[in-house]
């Protein structure tokens, strides 16, 4: 998912070195714009967060209308998953890195045209553009990265590449709160526009979201010359997928019921994810009446939390069992949405916030416990679980709707269900015997 | 992996003259995200108190608003909502320390116009926030809520949920204070609204309350034991909503028998009164217009643009979370974010 970092097929190492370095003679820049890249579709996923509560703001529309933004970006990247893949086993990773690069590029470019015709529809074109874009440059990304050096240092590389996503994610956050939310202009001030003012203040609203747009486009592009023009050969692959997949693969994955509820349960925790990030700012707002030059920070918050409680989950996964934490954290996070349902306050603001704690575990932990032990079916199961993005597209609108039908606070029932679903996945996996296997972790095969 | 391959002289520059067009790209956007400062200026703001969270709200926006604007912004407030002496003091302050604009809520509308006339003589352009002075002449303009366009829009709402629930109306009129004019407006509004006159046989009982919730518990009280059937009550502002709802709560009453509307719209009435239901619903006003609109009408003034004159309503909006039909309002969430205080 977005934020995420996702499987990918195995690379072939050119060469073994001696002494594993992190990459190889002369990769050194290329590597290093491959990180921008991570930190890239970090931003620019995290300020399609900022953008839900923006355009309900801009476009005084409701919320389940302004959850399509998450409908459109997520469902590209659902839709583009496997022509991802496609590209990538026929032209190499270099050529998906491009095309992602290429057609992100495109997407943010879009904007502009967009901003012009003041209307809703042509940004969630713009935006389906970007994140297809972005799926595609996901899906190359961490192979390339992999590619890149020996295999000795792959898991090095990928981590230090992947630790630039959620870098990326909070600086999107940020671009939001501060570029675009405090220079808003006030709902009470709409009331007494004329008909020319209004349309006015939603020219320059809009052009408050597409600067920051603009200028991710403007850095996308630049990587995109800097990666073109440094003619990398691309790395060696491997056969892929098409040869090892046999027919029996399907149904050996739908049989297990780890691997089955895995899928389901990744649905319901990307869904819980992208729900609590998508109207922290709503609720901010809503319930709490933090003015909308403030309320970006909570989103901010959730983000440095979730970053921080990843380190923290690292060091505690090595102590207990995966899915023993993954339990106690759903709980968690079921606790703390209710009480965003219930208290209607500061506290239930704080307890958004705090979801992004439980979350922080969660899709490495469904991600590594789903695939255990699966051999062979590894890759194509793993397609399966990165495909259960589709939550991200899928329950944000479901939110909207109740928000607008009941109230933002009863809203959160919506991730208080995913998380509880969640947990009942850990449950069964603590109360189940399984044959046993390392645990899976993501890019790593 | 193979290192990259060699490259001629041509495809080398024409790399370059990419990658220096992409830098240029980037910085030409940079640069132009960059916007010219105003000239500085000076203004000032006298509110009535400082701990009012209507009057806060007002400063806090004046400041935003000239903090933003390359705008200095001096402020001053009195010691009461009837302190007309201090504001009379900063008027002059103001004045000697080179504002070129002052937006003042009067404390009298009458006893400060001497002081605003000394003001405007000196050059400096003074308009009146929230509470218009008397004369309404004695300041270049006026920026107000529309006080008969609050209670006519209560009023409206209040009409429409009898009809919806089928009842024959009993209405207490819980009102300001005589001589006040923003609660005379307030409550001619409402009858306008609701389409009835003063002395129509369904208003059973008006308390003057001067806004303040015991006296509109206590005389809320009082009218509900002559006429234990009241089912609508209309209060001048929240605190008295507040106080009238003790007593419908004391009274028995459930909240679902009886329509208490009210007008104002700030932070705590819209949260613990309109959410939970227990007043139907509140007609808004909003400080943060008045204060914006005033900081950019004097800066402009004041950097050689047109002096601002007339009436300018800063608008209302009907909050509730049971909306009536064909009474146009915004939701609960919309209250709260947009209340002051």
């Amino acid at each position: 998912m977005a934020g995420e970092s996702v499987v990918q097929p195995p690379v072939a190492v050119p060469r073994r070195e001696k002494k594993a370095r992190l990459v190889y003679p002369g990769f050194t820049v290329p590597f290093i714009l491959l990180i921008c890249c991570f930190a890239a579709w970090g931003s620019a996923a995290n300020l399609t967060d900022v953008l839900v509560g923006v355009f309900r703001h801009i476009f005084t529309m409701s919320n389940f209308q302004s959850a399509l933004v998450q409908f459109a970006y997520y469902g590209a990247y659902f839709s583009l998953a496997i022509p991802a893949a496609i590209i990538n086993r026929r032209f190499g990773y270099k050529t998906g890195v491009l095309t992602g690069l290429g057609l992100a590029t495109v997407g943010g470019v879009l904007f502009f045209p967009a901003s012009r015709l003041l209307s809703f529809a042509p940004f969630l074109v713009a935006l389906f553009v970007l994140a297809a874009g972005l799926s595609i440059l996901e899906t190359s990304a961490n192979p390339f990265a992999i590619a890149m050096g020996p295999e000795e240092s792959a898991t090095q590389r990928l981590n230090l590449a992947q630790a630039f996503n959620p870098v990326g994610a909070n600086i999107g956050v940020l671009l939001g709160a501060v570029l675009i939310l405090p220079n808003l202009t006030p709902e009470p001030a709409k009331l007494i526009m004329t008909h020319q003012q209004l349309q006015d203040s939603h020219r320059q609203d809009l052009n408050l979201v597409l600067g920051p747009y603009l200028g991710i486009a403007a850095v996308l592009a630049l990587i995109w010359a800097l990666i073109a023009l440094r003619g990398m050969a691309t790395p060696a692959e491997q056969s892929q997928e098409t040869d090892e997949v046999r027919g029996g693969v399907m149904g050996r994955l739908w049989r297990n019921r780890h691997y089955r509820y895995g899928v389901a349960a990744q649905f319901f925790n990307v869904g819980a994810q992208v729900c609590t990030w998508s109207f922290t700012i709503q609720y901010a707002q809503d319930v709490v009446g933090v003015p909308t030059k403030h309320a970006g920070f909570y989103l901010q918050a959730s983000l440095l939390l979730f970053l921080a409680a990843r380190f923290l989950m690292t060091y505690l996964l090595g102590i207990f069992r995966p899915t023993l934490l993954l339990f106690l954290l759903g709980l968690l996070g079921v606790g703390l949405a209710l009480t965003a349902v219930f208290a209607q306050s500061i506290v239930g603001l704080i307890a958004v916030v705090g979801i992004s704690l439980s979350l922080s575990l969660m899709f490495p932990t469904i991600y590594g416990v789903a695939l255990q032990g699966l051999g062979e079916d590894t890759k194509f199961g793993a397609a399966g679980l990165v495909m259960a993005i589709l939550g991200g597209a899928l329950l944000p609108p479901i939110q909207g709707r109740i928000m607008d039908a009941a109230s933002t606070s009863a809203a959160f029932i919506v991730p208080a269900v995913c998380l509880a679903l969640v947990t009942c996945y850990a449950l069964f996996d603590l109360r189940t015997k399984r044959d046993g296997g390392p645990l899976v972790a993501e890019g790593a095969h | 992996m193979p290192p990259p391959a060699e490259h001629d002289r041509s495809r080398s520059l024409r790399r370059r003259a990419l990658v220096a067009m992409a830098v240029a790209a980037v910085l030409s956007l940079a640069v132009g995200a960059c916007g010219q400062e105003k000239k500085p200026v000076t203004l000032g703001l006298i509110v009535k108190r400082n701990t009012n969270p209507f009057w806060v709200t007002m400063k806090d926006t004046a400041q935003d608003r000239a903090g933003d604007d390359n705008v200095k912004l001096l402020t001053a407030a009195g010691r009461s909502d009837i302190d007309n002496r201090s504001q009379v003091a900063a008027l002059a302050r103001m004045t000697a320390e080179g504002a070129k604009g002052i937006m003042i809520t009067p404390a009298n509308s009458s006893a400060i116009v001497p002081a605003i006339e000394r003001a405007r003589r000196a050059g400096v352009t003074v308009i009146a926030l929230d509470t218009p002075t008397q004369p309404a002449a004695a300041v270049n303009a006026l920026y107000a809520t529309n006080n008969f366009q609050a209670g006519q829009l209560i009023g409206r709402y209040a009409k429409a949920k009898v009809v919806q629930r089928g009842i024959k109306p009993k209405i207490a009129m819980l009102d300001l204070s005589p001589g006040i004019t923003s609660g005379q407006l307030r409550h001619n509004g409402f009858l306008n609204g609701f389409g009835i006159r003063n002395g129509d046989p369904r208003i059973v009982g008006s308390v003057n309350t001067l806004g303040e919730p015991g006296r509109a518990q206590d005389g809320l009280r009082a009218l509900l034991k002559l006429h234990p059937d009241i089912n609508v009550v209309y209060t001048v502002n929240e605190p008295a909503a507040s106080g009238a709802a003790e007593a419908l709560k004391s009274a028995g009453r459930s909240q679902d028998d009886v329509i208490l509307v009210s007008v104002d719209g700030g932070c705590d009435a819209v949260k613990n009164g309109v959410r939970p239901g227990v007043i139907d619903a509140t007609v808004q006003q909003y400080p943060e217009n008045m204060a914006r609109l005033g900081v950019d009408s004097l800066a402009a003034a004041a950097r050689g643009g047109p002096k601002p004159s007339g009436y300018k309503n800063t608008g209302i909006a009907l909050i509730t979370g049971d909306p009536a039909k064909g009474v146009p309002s915004k939701n609960v969430a919309w209250g709260v974010r947009n209340c002051w205080g």
